[in-house]
């Protein structure tokens, strides 16, 4: 970053374009003015700015102590960084897209982001058979999409038709398989359904929160060509999308806002009999930049932002929140920790003489030891971060292994767990060497513009370079780093977000199966590579097939102290999490999970 | 002048297609791709596959170029892959978008930057004169992304202008136009202040040249009142310089209104631009680069005109040029 005098500097030399005119305008500025007079120049326009600011400051509103009633009505704006890619859930998995389906579209099931509990949304209730692979689901009456048009049994099975649907090729097929395999969807009649699981799966229904219940007779003509992924696009008119959700498309503005209005068909009402959901309108507006974001929301031009408080942007928005400008959310620990990983996969690293270590569970030990979690959570997350050193944060209360043994910050004793594998300082120089006399170094890669990750990673060089170990930190764009890591699968280590995508690990069979796509440490494995991923594998199946869930508990924390010893991601810090609001927001249920704030919209209020 | 022109709309062409093509192979060349992008790090290698096929990603550089090439020459320039709409469609809106943006801030930038590079190319001495050049080396050390920032700050801070977006979401009493006006101060006023900088040190410097010119001097002692001098006589001499710069400024008002697009949430090329690159969207990119180039081929054809309005000379050097075997 070139300071401000280097700038004056780069303004003041005389450039060598082709117009002439270019030169004089360019040789202009500074010479003319002696460096004191310029500064004393610069120093009263600051401080003109400062006091114009200062006098011009609006007045807090402060927050009032009564409790405010919830009343229906009023319009609440919100902001996302990116426009949505589709109107259509099936098409794309950007969180701007989810949002747009979690505001439009209504599920069989709700999973209760505070409770973890599955709660009846479309289906009222339900019945599981013996051996819990088969549900029958009793769906409410008389819902009616915003279109007018009613709900029944074949809209949930045309759902998961278009779930699987291999010409359509949903984004949400994945999502909703059961150990690789569909689940099957059947009517009984126009008010039950029938699903049935193609295993014991004792996550069971918790699935369906994915499945957005999509209108037959609006896209069934779609599904048959083969062409649902194109349906609702943005470009569709917005009278042709229809759901039973609590809001429905109003207006898009492309790259400026997204405006829903009340459904007025919405089937959910609050416990004291009014018709949700609360809110007149929600205007999503489309605001790139974080910056602007907080802007507009401490000066009353934003009354909420959909994603969280970056570590950067704690310090200003917990001082609008101090003069009660705006109300700041503790959302407690992040259920997910960015952790680092080393290639694993067997012959990765063929040729190389670094083969001998790099692979070692020692060296993932030592790293471990080495860096100062403490350090590492002041650094990267300002202090706003708790140490972890499993798979799972304290976060996840349910499945969180209480036993997990604390890695101690011990240098001396990483080192010596290094020498054990034949790194020690062998020429006197601070860094370690193999055995062939090759410096012990290795790259890092990690996403650029994520500065958690940066940081992250430029804590982890630098303190591993104190027990001798040299890194490259090599930070890649998202899609080039998911292409060294995914597809070529070419890359020494990485630090990034290996999130699970729910709290139940059952729901996460592709991360904790050597066969997984998502097991980062050696994808899609047709054996087991080790012993102990042999072994969880066989502990997951049967975690995910218990119906007992202190027997799954059990196996679970088996699970976790097997990671825990060999530990194919090293965990370091979980980040604290924070969501803001503008202070004319009420009755919001806030949540760790995404979005927040609005995981469940129809209850959100404003006063007005 | 037929011919100038119909030379300057073949380099405008060239310019086009130069552009457009290399963002094209560039985004196409850099490691990862959409499919890498929107799928994410929790997708299977066989899924990526089957998306990258489905886009025509599986594809060399090479036949995808062709097929992009063959395709632009009947001006179907793609389809964008995220918005999965065509690249045609998109474009237009969003360039209105930056064009209204880019007018505005150049009319603001004149009207400010003009008068007072005037009045102190004049006045060499004084306070007015002094303060006005310091603000405008202040200005100028100020990229158009912080003056952004300093702006959206202190309309965040007095509530007195909307800080982003190019208009309301219900459309306010006093009318759609003033609410455009409304929300198009800000971002045309970050992009203006540096461009309002630079013309006013332009337009001093070049007075200062003219007011010392025979013709000048000799006006003022046959006691024609300064101030006719000035706005007169020495004015049209003076314009030369600010008229060359001017087209080349229309030109990079698309580069320059990016950083500021993105901080206002002004829904322009660059915003698109910026979403297209994250998005690793190649054909999108491919035609927000397009755009740009018309926007600075546009500029340079301006800048001529303009040059050639003020300065005679200018135009017949180029009619000579044009005629030139």
């Amino acid at each position: 970053m070139p300071s401000k005098q280097a700038l004056l500097h780069a303004k003041s030399t005389p450039s060598r374009r082709s117009a002439d005119n270019f030169d004089r305008a360019t040789s202009w500025p500074v010479s003319r003015i002696p460096i004191e007079q310029s500064r004393r120049i610069l120093f009263t326009i600051a401080l003109a700015v400062t006091v114009l600011v200062t006098a011009c400051r609006s007045t807090p509103r402060p927050e009032s102590n009564t409790p405010q009633t919830v009343r229906r009505g009023g319009e609440l704006t919100a902001s996302i960084r990116t426009e949505p890619a589709s109107f259509n859930r099936h098409a794309a998995r950007d969180t701007s897209t989810n949002l747009v389906s979690n505001l439009t579209q209504a599920m069989l099931v709700r999973v209760n982001q505070v409770t973890q509990a599955v709660e009846p949304a479309l289906a009222e209730s339900w019945q599981a058979s013996d051996d819990r692979r088969r549900f029958t689901m009793a769906l409410r009456r008389d819902v009616v999409f915003s279109d007018g048009q009613p709900f029944t049994a074949d809209d949930v099975v045309f759902s998961f038709d278009a779930a699987y649907d291999e010409k359509s090729g949903s984004q949400l097929s994945d999502t909703l398989m059961v150990l690789g395999k569909p689940l099957q969807a059947a009517a009984v009649d126009p008010h039950t359904v029938t699903i049935t699981f193609p295993e014991r799966f004792a996550p069971g229904l918790r699935i369906l929160d994915a499945l957005p219940i999509l209108p037959r007779h609006r896209l069934e003509p779609a599904l048959k060509a083969g062409t649902l992924r194109k349906a609702w696009g943005l470009d569709t008119p917005l009278a042709e999308i229809a759901g039973l959700g609590p809001f429905v498309l109003n207006q898009y503005e492309p790259g400026q806002r997204i405006v829903f209005v009340r459904n007025p068909h919405y089937f959910v009402k609050a416990p004291d009999g009014t018709a949700l959901p609360y809110l007149d309108r929600l205007v999503v507006e489309i605001i790139p930049d974080q910056t602007a974001e907080m802007l507009r929301l401490e000066s009353g031009q934003l009354d909420m932002m959909t994603s969280q408080i970056s570590p950067e942007a704690y310090a200003p928005i917990k001082r609008a929140a101090d003069q009660g400008r705006v109300k700041l959310y503790d959302l407690g620990v992040s259920r997910n920790a960015d952790g680092m990983w080393f290639n694993l996969k067997p012959g990765a690293f063929a040729g190389d003489p670094r083969a001998a270590w790099l692979q070692r569970d020692e060296l993932r030990r030592a790293i471990s030891m080495a860096v100062d979690r403490k350090l590492f959570a002041d650094t990267v997350f300002f202090g706003a971060g708790v140490p972890v050193f499993g798979a799972e944060t304290p976060a996840n209360k349910q499945w969180y292994w209480s036993g997990q043994p604390q890695t101690p910050h011990d240098p001396a004793g990483a080192k010596g767990l290094l020498a054990t594998i034949g790194l020690s300082d062998r020429n006197g120089d601070g860094m370690l060497e193999d055995a062939t006399g090759q410096p012990a170094r290795f790259t890092l890669i990690t996403q650029k513009g994520r500065p958690n990750l940066e940081r992250g990673a430029a804590v982890i060089r630098d303190e591993l370079k104190k027990i001798g170990l040299a890194v490259d930190v090599v930070a890649l764009d998202f899609s080039a780093l998911v292409d060294r890591f995914v597809v070529k699968a070419q890359y020494d280590a990485i630090y990034f977000n290996a999130d699970k995508s729910d709290l139940d690990p059952g729901t996460n069979p592709d991360f904790w199966f050597s066969s997984g796509s998502a097991h980062p440490w050696n994808l899609a494995q047709k054996t087991p590579a080790t012993e102990w991923e042999r072994r969880i594998d066989e502990l997951m199946a049967k975690q995910i097939a218990s119906p007992d869930e202190g027997e799954r508990k059990r196996l679970y924390n088996d699970v976790q102290q097997i990671f825990s010893e060999h530990q194919p991601i090293i965990y370091f810090v979980a980040p604290r999490i924070y969501a803001a609001s503008s202070s004319r927001v009420i009755n919001v249920t806030p949540s760790e999970a995404r979005p927040q704030l609005l995981w469940r919209p129809d209850t959100v209020a404003v006063v007005h | 002048m037929t011919r100038y022109l119909a030379r300057r709309l073949a380099f405008a062409l060239f310019l086009v297609v130069a552009v457009s093509s290399a963002s094209f192979v560039l985004a196409r060349l850099a490691p990862g791709d959409f499919v890498t992008e929107s799928l994410g790090s929790q997708a299977s290698r066989q899924a990526i596959e089957r998306e990258r096929a489905r886009f025509g990603l599986d594809k060399s550089i090479a036949a995808q170029y062709r097929a992009w090439l063959a395709a632009a020459v009947r001006l179907d320039f793609g389809r964008s892959m995220q918005y999965d709409r065509p690249v045609s469609d998109l474009i237009p809106e969003r360039a209105a978008n930056t064009a209204i943006l880019a007018l505005a801030a150049l009319l603001l930038a004149t009207a400010v930057g003009l008068p007072l590079g005037i009045v102190t190319g004049s006045r060499p001495g004084g306070v007015i004169p002094s303060t006005i050049r310091s603000a405008s080396l202040v200005l100028l050390s100020m990229p158009p992304l912080l003056t952004s920032l300093l702006l959206v700050f202190i309309a965040a801070r007095t509530g007195w202008l909307p800080i982003a977006g190019m208009r309301s979401a219900s459309v306010p009493a006093a009318g759609a136009a003033l609410d455009l006006l409304h929300h198009l101060v800000l971002p045309a006023a970050a992009i203006a202040l540096p461009l309002a900088a630079m013309m006013e040190r332009l337009q001093a410097q070049a007075m200062t040249e003219v007011v010392g010119e025979p013709f000048v001097r000799a006006a003022l002692a046959r006691g024609v009142p300064r101030s006719r001098v000035i706005w007169r006589g020495a004015l049209k001499a003076a314009l030369r310089p600010v008229a060359g710069v001017f087209g080349l400024v229309i030109g990079t008002l698309f580069s320059g209104s990016f950083a500021v697009e993105v901080i206002t949430a002004w829904p322009g090329l660059g915003n698109l631009m910026l979403q297209a690159l994250r998005a690793r969207d190649i054909y999108l990119v491919a035609g927000c680069a397009g755009a740009g180039a018309i926007f600075l081929a546009f500029g340079t054809m301006v800048s001529d005109l303009a040059l050639a309005a003020v300065d005679p000379r200018a135009s017949e050097t180029r009619s000579d040029e044009g005629s030139a075997p």
